[in-house]
């Protein structure tokens, strides 16, 4: 299992790839879910009882880096479609990204706005399943991961 | 002479039946009397807001605009609140009033209308801390009819009072006014906060922030 990624991570290009993408994602997700804040100034802040939340917002962002990074390094070498497994992990990135992302934020404001009544359930189901939902995410994240994996070392194999 | 009588006498008529029909209108009408329709903080009209945290001379008035199901203003009210009302609203530095901005479910609206329920009773604080306290996932049932007079009667309220305000649904247009006013203020989420002070500068605190932000926030405005 650790075989393929070694493979991959030994070109430090996938490296920075995948620290862009959990980076890219890390950020984001905190400021919508406010563990960041912008204004007045920049300040970070874990409240009691959100420490879960921030874990697997942490988790998510770096299975997201892992998965992304790997299959771009599979479409680049073999010349291989990886639809299915890159769109396993754009999707398990999307879920994770969601969940708790409308809460009462702006982004949730804006939602209920828009969508009425459709806007606040659906806000409503985010937020309150926020932890079973990034849950969901990091298995599907996970499942991917597993199915890169082997594909590459599959592959890899063959190749040699 | 009498025709002039008669004219008199449907003066007096007319003048006791719009007596009786205003005072009608009064007693099954849309607002509370009980309010101070001028009062305003900065830019915001906090008229139909909550009654004043705190000392009304501080120099320093907080303007929370806040959902009873939002977990963010439940995070706020538990991590934060507590150092600021210790520091600044018992010291008499600053005061707080909460505008409704009730947007994520219907029963967001039932628990602000119900909180004003409980102003009329003079217990507006001791039911908008029980239900911070009580809250739950959003439009779960924990804010349903049902379980807000609940809170009220575990608070001791007189319940007939209560019921008639809240299933009279007298305040929802209060409640209206305070999100419309929130909007208007350029609230997107909750808890947004507007800080006044007696100079009248005021500064804007989005999400909630810790403690620290609004000492340093306060600090620079007193």
């Amino acid at each position: 299992m650790l075989q393929p990624v070694k493979l991959v991570f030994l070109n430090y290009q996938y490296i920075i790839l995948a620290a862009a993408i959990f980076v890219g994602m890390l950020i984001p997700l905190s400021i919508v879910s406010e563990f960041i804040f912008l204004e007045p100034y920049v300040v970070a802040h874990l409240p009691s009882g959100s420490e879960l939340s921030f874990l697997l917002i942490v988790i998510v962002s770096a299975l997201s880096g892992l998965v992304l990074a790997m299959n771009v390094y599979r479409i680049k070498l073999f010349r291989r479609s990886t639809k299915s497994k890159i769109s396993g992990g754009v999707f398990g990135s999307i879920i994770g990204a969601a969940a708790g992302a409308c809460s009462c934020g702006p982004i949730g404001f804006a939602v209920i706005s828009t969508f009425g009544t459709a806007g606040g359930v659906a806000t409503a189901f985010l937020t309150n399943y926020e932890i079973p939902l990034r849950l969901a995410a990091i298995a599907i994240l996970v499942f991917t991961f597993y199915t890169t994996s082997k594909s590459l070392s599959i592959e890899c194999k063959i190749k040699n | 002479m009498k025709k002039k009588g008669i004219i008199f006498g449907g003066i007096v008529a007319a003048v006791i039946i719009g007596i009786i029909g205003a005072a009608a209108l009064m007693q099954t009408g849309s607002e509370s009397l009980n309010l101070d329709m001028g009062r305003s903080h900065g830019t915001v009209s906090t008229a139909m807001g909550s009654p004043i945290l705190g000392s009304e001379s501080a120099p320093i008035t907080i303007i929370e605009f806040g959902d009873y199901q939002c977990n963010q203003c439940y995070n706020w009210f538990h991590n934060t609140k507590p150092a600021i009302f210790e520091n600044y609203i018992e010291t008499g530095k600053a005061n707080l009033v909460f505008v409704d901005l009730a947007v994520l479910g219907r029963d967001s609206l039932k628990a602000a209308t119900a909180s004003y329920c409980a102003e009329e009773q003079g217990q507006y604080w001791e039911y908008h801390d029980l239900l911070y306290n009580s809250q739950e996932a959003i439009n779960n049932g924990w804010a349903n009819s049902e379980r807000l007079k609940a809170f009220a009667f575990s608070l001791g309220l007189d319940m007939e009072l209560f019921e008639s305000c809240f299933d009279s649904g007298k305040f929802n247009k209060r409640v209206q006014f305070n999100i419309n006013e929130a909007k208007k203020q350029g609230a997107t989420g909750t808890p947004t906060f507007i800080i006044v002070n007696d100079k009248g500068q005021q500064q804007k605190i989005g999400g909630a922030q810790p403690y620290a932000v609004f000492k340093n926030v306060l600090d620079s405005m007193i």
